[in-house]
């Protein structure tokens, strides 16, 4: 059973392609530089997927985009991250609001413990987005929107610890959803999950754009030639290719970039 | 057995048993009696005491004890029951407000520092006072000092102040076990770190927090001493006035009126005792009900976890 997803207000802004921009972006934790010199933008309404090694920085830079390194130990960063033009790390910014605007989801599902319902309104509710009467049906909205409503429609007041691993990634997916980011930033979103889980995760991902802007790290080169429009390609904490997906697969510039996406474990050297 | 042969030879599988050392064995068999008196050690004791207790109590036993106060030559055990409830109900309130709030505030609020360090050794050391001791000091600040005279009140700071690091620790406990995923999940729908700590991570942790509760009020429950210094003896019951009225409570009982001339006297001394002993294992099935009511929504954990697992799985496969 698919029910239509909810229409989302595609904000195009004209002054700004780019929902997001990195300029001269270096992160690190304390002597250690992690990333250095990043300028990049994200277009609006686009999928743009993260590869690179392990150990290449990505999911630092990604947990950069919503400050969700703030508070680890030592961590710094220099240069700018922008939403829309607005610099994220001004002194007027809550990061609260850039959260909520920018939203995550995890390499392991994290379901609250609490019902499933809870779960799909808890950044509503901490938003204070919506009435409490409303909940109910929001959750359900959210829900159906992944395509997890049939699943679960008959057990909202469930623990959804007793879903499968792919099912509590969709609810941590509509969750994330429930607060209308403009951005959602995926950290190896199925990498532990099953083929079919996988799928359904990419599909969904697909059909959030143009309507929603989605930036995924992943180590599977497979998902980031089907799913996204654009690539970047980071080794040793430096970005060293980015362009249109097609492109950086089928005629990559660099020669580490060909290496990598053509199956080398070390991009750095040549087989 | 091959010497010079290119490939090494594969043993049989089932050669294995046969060829297992004397010193192996010995050393099992050693290792599983260890584990046996170990299991002794702790089952022996309780169904001893339990069984003495028991004895005891039943021979002279009469319900009038919960209806009629103590009166020094006899009488009941009414007085006692209310003091000691009196004490758990005050020491959940103070121990359960410090020893949270000290536990919340060393894993989530506090950063690291000499601060927080000289906070968890002062709870350490705290926690390794003997009671009797602490029952002096406050026999001295309190009863004496603050001229409070043997009262509710001075038992019941003392009391507190004995079981709070057991409560602090086991809620920090409790808070450092609560995944990673949950804050991080929480933070990245940009709810305010006060929010996700009510809504998220404290509830995860109510089952360790609970049970650290009421183990610590076991623990005072059964204490004697610092009382003896603090609240004094009542045979009436508790009065409203926190200072300056002692109050009865069932360890004195215990204590006291075992060593007495007068029969009847020695036999609430072990009615006390059951009473006492029914007490603890009361509490501690409320812990138990406490955890198992506030799981509804837990994740499995490993294999304690199974039978939901399963259960789920069943109710799957019906489909």
């Amino acid at each position: 059973m698919t029910t239509a997803a909810p229409a989302r207000s595609t904000q195009v802004d004209a002054r700004h392609p780019h929902v997001m921009d990195a300029e001269s972006v270096s992160l690190g934790f304390g002597s250690a530089t992690i990333m250095q010199d990043i300028t990049v933008g994200f277009p609006t309404g686009t999928i743009t997927a993260l590869v690179g090694p392990s150990g290449s920085g990505k999911t630092t830079f990604l947990r950069s985009l919503n400050r969700m390194n703030d508070k680890v130990r030592n961590f710094w960063k220099r240069g700018s991250i922008s939403l829309y033009g607005e610099e994220i790390d001004g002194d007027s910014v809550d990061p609260l609001v850039l959260r909520r605007r920018v939203g995550m989801v995890f390499q392991r599902p994290n379901p609250f413990p609490m019902s499933i319902q809870d779960n799909i309104v808890a950044g509503v509710k901490a938003h204070k987005m919506a009435k409490r009467s409303d909940l109910r049906d929001i959750a359900e909205t959210q829900l159906a929107e992944v395509g997890l409503w049939s699943a679960v429609a008959d057990r909202m007041n469930d623990s959804p610890f007793r879903l499968s691993g792919g099912q509590q990634q969709l609810l941590c997916l509509a969750r994330a959803l429930a607060v209308k980011p403009e951005v959602l930033l995926l950290d190896e979103p199925t990498s532990s999950l099953d083929p079919r889980s996988t799928e359904a995760v990419e599909e969904l991902v697909r059909r959030l754009t143009p309507g929603l802007t989605v930036i995924i790290v992943t180590h599977n080169l497979e998902q980031a030639r089907r799913l996204s429009d654009n690539t970047i390609f980071f080794y040793q904490g430096r970005l060293v290719e980015t362009g249109p997906t097609v492109e950086l697969f089928e005629r990559p510039k660099r020669p580490e970039t060909a290496r990598y996406l053509g199956g080398a474990v070390d991009p750095g050297v040549d087989r | 057995m091959s010497t010079a042969a290119a490939r090494p030879e594969r043993p049989s599988l089932g050669e294995g048993s046969r060829h297992i050392s004397p010193r192996r064995r010995l050393a099992d068999k050693a290792w599983w009696g260890v584990c046996a008196v170990a299991l002794l050690l702790v089952i022996v004791p309780v169904f001893w005491v339990l069984e003495g207790v028991v004895q005891h109590a039943v021979g002279g036993w009469s319900w009038s004890i919960f209806t009629t106060t103590s009166t020094g030559v006899g009488g009941g055990l009414a007085n006692a029951i209310v003091g000691t409830f009196v004490l758990l109900v005050g020491v959940a309130i103070l121990a359960g407000l410090a020893g949270i709030g000290c536990g919340i505030y060393l894993a989530e609020i506090a950063r690291q520092s000499w601060y927080t360090t000289l906070l968890r050794s002062a709870s350490e050391v705290l926690a390794g006072i003997p009671s009797i001791v602490l029952g002096y000091v406050g026999y001295v600040a309190l009863v004496v000092g603050l001229h409070w005279k043997f009262s509710l009140l001075a038992g019941l700071i003392v009391l507190s102040v004995l079981v709070v690091p057991y409560v602090a620790k086991s809620t920090e406990l409790a808070l450092n076990q609560v995944p990673l995923g949950y804050r991080e999940g929480g933070e990245a729908l940009g709810m305010p770190r006060t929010l996700v700590l009510r809504r998220v991570v404290l509830r995860s942790a109510v089952p360790g927090i609970a049970t650290g509760l009421i183990i610590a009020l076991a623990i005072s429950v059964g204490e004697t001493a610092p009382l003896l210094y603090t609240a004094g003896w009542s045979n009436s019951y508790p009065s409203s006035h926190l200072i300056h009225a002692p109050i009865g409570y069932l360890t004195y009982a215990s204590y006291t009126f075992f060593e007495d001339p007068s029969a009847s006297v020695r036999a609430l001394s072990y009615d006390a005792s059951l009473l006492l002993v029914v007490l603890v294992l009361g509490l501690i099935l409320v812990a138990r009900l406490v955890v198992r009511l506030t799981q509804k929504y837990a994740p499995d954990r490993g294999e304690g976890g199974g039978r939901r697992e399963r259960r789920a799985a069943k109710a799957h496969a019906a489909k």
